[in-house]
């Protein structure tokens, strides 16, 4: 167990001193989707754009036609858009980096680092268009939004954890891709992105209280929708980050050596 | 001082049998380690009881039949393998050559290639920046350089990886056949710079099937068979000698 841990953080450690490769490969990554592309990356915004904007026209009624529920919305879109493609991606994410694992000697926590700015990249792009919106929802700017800081900070913070350790489920079952792609895109409808719980009895019951996903929504979401530090839902996040951080470190630790053989 | 020293290493590592719907197994060929069962599990003994010592200036050449674990044997000595059993002591930078397309990215230019390469292998960006001139007339890519990678020929990939690992003056510097991709100018060069590097001292391990580039490469040679050391032949140094000064 203490092996493991020194193993782990000295891959980590390791993987820190190459700041400047993770960067580099995560600018690269960003750039080859887009390539080609004359609106490069802001595609990402775009798509972010289409996305909301059909959700609060189509979905219009009375009860969802306020400033507060574009907010709603809006965030929660963002901060899901950031956890499906952050989980979808590190399931595949050894075999996809299987060149780079077999013929060079990077520590594994800087495919891990690459993917976490390459996804910290992509949300910064839906949090731009997310800016927008909020501005014209005629929401009012106010600075309680702030207090949705210290609940995306966590959970960049928890990101590389949660990478890990999708990534190595993804190694050790390949079949995991499509259990967790499947589970993701159920979760979009399961997890309080567009829909709002008011004490409703029942599956979204359940689906609110029992799915970790709502409070990592919800301790960026809160602050700025209905203007209170959601004390709560920040300690379970928080919480969760650091059961993923355990369990990140120990299989670091114990099976980094293998993955080259797995892959 | 520069040194590898292996002691009795062995590498297994299981085989993943995947849920399939095809025919079975017809997959395993002869070629390869030895595939052997363990409690239900397929386990392929990639190197068994491998030991041998280099020093600085010595030039190994790795020769064997397709599978018979030379380029397993260089991922051990690179740090890419953990093996299962022995152990192994490695004093000095090693850099190494494997699969031409390991380590590039095929949209990016030769030159971004070259700075990636360079980060990755702990240089920093100033440095990189002084190396690069040499690098790309070493080469002898021209403007292809700001090409991307990927509409490479398989020679120039070659060049550009050989001279991209060679210009940090690495102390060992491990190599998989693929040099055979460049044309015989650029071999004559490569070779010239192998002996720079092992006149400096360092080791250079080569897996090769070209008898011609292991005979006026390498002082050492080894075969292997099925994961085992077969034979380890060290060449009178006169030879080499003489052929450098030719």
């Amino acid at each position: 167990m203490i092996s493991a841990l020194n193993g782990a953080l000295d891959d980590i450690s390791k993987a820190m001193r190459l700041h400047r490769v993770w960067i580099a490969l995560a600018h690269e990554d960003i750039g080859d989707q887009h390539r080609r592309t004359t609106l490069g990356p802001l595609w990402l915004l775009v798509n972010y754009l289409a996305f909301i904007g059909t959700f609060i026209f189509v979905f219009k009624t009375s009860d969802t036609d306020s400033a507060g529920y574009t907010a709603y919305a809006s965030i929660g879109l963002v901060v899901w858009f950031y956890l499906m493609e952050m989980i979808s991606l590190s399931v595949p994410l050894f075999s996809r980096e299987g060149s780079f694992i077999q013929g060079t000697r990077l520590p594994l926590f800087v495919y891990v680092m690459r993917l976490t700015v390459q996804c910290i990249i992509r949300a910064a792009y839906s949090v731009a268009g997310c800016i927008v919106i909020l501005l014209f929802s005629g929401l009012g700017i106010s600075t309680e939004w702030l207090l949705s800081i210290p609940g995306m900070l966590l959970i960049v913070l928890a990101t590389p954890a949660m990478v890990t350790v999708f990534a190595f489920l993804g190694a050790f079952f390949p079949d995991a891709q499509f259990i967790v792609g499947n589970i993701m895109r159920v979760g979009t409808f399961l997890t309080p992105v567009f829909w709002v719980y008011h004490g409703q009895s029942g599956i979204q019951n359940y689906a609110y209280h029992w799915n970790p996903f709502t409070y990592f929504l919800e301790v960026v979401r809160a602050p700025i929708a209905s203007g209170e530090f959601p004390m709560h839902a920040f300690v379970l996040t928080a919480y969760i980050s650091l059961a993923f951080w355990v369990i990140a470190l120990l299989l670091l630790g114990r099976y980094r050596k293998r993955v080259v053989f797995l892959i | 001082m520069i040194s590898v020293k292996l002691d009795n290493v062995s590498l297994a590592y299981r085989l993943y049998e995947k849920l399939t719907l095809s025919a079975p197994d017809r997959r395993l060929g002869a070629l390869g380690g030895t595939i052997g069962r363990s409690g239900g599990m397929q386990v392929v003994q990639a190197l068994e009881d491998v030991s041998f010592e280099l020093k600085a200036g010595d030039r190994l050449g790795l020769v064997g039949p397709n599978g018979a674990g030379k380029t397993t044997l260089l991922k051990v000595l690179y740090g890419i393998y953990q093996p299962s059993s022995g152990t192994v002591s490695i004093e000095g930078k090693v850099d190494a050559l494997f699969n031409i397309n390991i380590g590039f990215r095929p949209e990016a230019t030769g030159r971004r290639n070259i700075v990636l390469r360079g980060l990755i292998s702990g240089w920093t960006e100033a440095e990189i920046e002084q190396k690069m001139p040499e690098i790309i007339t070493f080469s002898e890519l021209g403007d292809f350089i700001d090409v991307p990678f990927k509409t490479y020929s398989q020679g120039m990939a070659a060049r550009l990886a050989f001279s991209a690992a060679t210009a940090l003056d690495p102390e060992i510097l491990l190599m998989d056949e693929w040099i055979g991709a460049g044309d015989a100018a650029f071999q004559e060069k490569a070779k010239r710079r192998m002996d720079e590097l092992a006149e400096k001292a360092g080791i250079i391990v080569l897996a090769s099937h070209n008898e011609n580039l292991l005979e006026s490469v390498c002082t050492k040679r080894m075969t292997l068979k099925n994961g085992r050391v077969e034979s380890f032949i060290t060449r009178p140094t006169k030879k080499v000698g003489a052929r450098a000064k030719s």
